[in-house]
């Protein structure tokens, strides 16, 4: 068998190809759109905040006190400190897409951007593992 | 395994690799062409043992390294997947129950030293990938290249580990992230190929 072959590059580039009409596909389908925070503890709803530009709050869930996430003024939502080990949750930084998420999986702790209005019939809502109330 | 308990039992045993035959058996074996055969089926099934072994060993070194450096990944089930060399390389020389029994294996060995969670992800990341790369393999034997099947294992991996956390969590918008596992795969694989390709000579010197 060989290392790679011609076919191979026809393959990646169709790849490629299809990973940004995807990613272009979403963006734009979600831009511009009112969102809210919702913050769970493994598949728990704890939490919601409305993401408004201008404001500018630190939340921490009763779960886990040593997991606190902040708000920003460009209607952002981010982990700013974690007890966990790797800090994958921090490095992730500011969300603000519907679709969007976040996750401290050491903590059980996951924040999801969603529209502020509910994800609507005929979005492209692809989601997986639903928690019931999608 | 066998071979090392007994390594050391007689004068053929010098050089510590007796493969558990002792001298006796063996002067029985050589005035019998058919133990003879038997001898060398053996002699195969062992060494071969001793190479799913050392890929198993293989596979847990590489994931502890690839655990031990940060990289910038963000996205749940996105990762490098270096373990996966030795899964393929178990898929490619060895056969494919062993590949599963490495995949398996490695899931256990995250299980013990990380967490239930961590566990259960590398199990549905390896089987799934494994799966995936097996079928590929079966459909296109000889026209599929590794550098096809290491992207494609590595993109059935990075999905499986997401599926994983949407399940476990909560769900999670797969059109988000979908691009990023699909270029993080393919970089991943072409990567976990090319290494392959480097481990392969290594292997072969070794005579197993």
């Amino acid at each position: 068998m060989k290392l790679f072959r011609k076919t191979d590059i026809l393959i990646i580039t169709l790849i490629l190809a299809v990973a940004a009409a995807m990613w272009y596909f979403y963006r734009s389908s979600v831009s511009g759109r009112q969102v809210r925070a919702e913050i769970y503890y493994y598949s728990d709803l704890v939490g919601t905040v409305e993401l408004v530009p201008g404001q500018k709050r630190t939340i921490s869930v009763p779960q886990h006190e040593n997991v606190v996430l902040r708000t920003d003024t460009d209607g952002s939502i981010r982990f700013i400190r974690s007890d966990c080990p790797d800090k994958i949750c921090i490095r992730t930084g500011r969300i603000y897409l519907a679709g969007q998420s976040a996750a401290c999986l050491p903590n059980g702790i996951i924040v999801k951007v969603v529209p502020a209005d509910g994800w609507k019939e005929g979005d492209p809502d692809i989601v997986i593992g639903s928690s019931g109330e999608q | 395994m066998r071979a090392a308990s007994k390594s050391g039992s007689g004068p053929l045993a010098r050089n510590g690799c007796d493969f558990g035959l002792s001298e006796k058996r063996i002067n029985e074996t050589l005035n019998d062409p058919a133990a003879t055969e038997r001898a060398a089926e053996e002699l195969r099934r062992t060494k071969r043992l001793a190479l799913s072994g050392m890929m198993f060993a293989l596979a847990l070194v590489l994931s502890v390294v690839e655990h031990s450096f940060p990289l910038p990944l963000t996205v749940p089930g996105v990762k490098l997947g270096l373990s996966n060399i030795a899964v393929m390389y178990a898929l490619f020389f060895l056969s494919k129950s062993q590949a599963y029994s490495i995949a398996v294996l490695k899931g256990l060995f995250v299980f013990v030293t990380r967490g239930l969670v961590a566990g259960i992800l590398s199990l549905t990341g390896g089987i799934l990938s494994l799966t995936v790369m097996l079928i590929i393999m079966v459909l296109f034997r000889d026209r599929a290249s590794y550098t096809a099947i290491s992207i494609s294992g590595a993109i059935a991996h990075n999905m499986g580990q997401f599926i994983a956390v949407s399940f476990i969590y909560t769900g999670m918008y797969l059109l988000a992230y979908l691009p990023v596992l699909l270029v993080s795969g393919v970089i991943a694989g072409i990567i976990t190929a090319v290494l392959l390709k480097v481990i392969i000579p290594a292997f072969e010197r070794l005579r197993l």
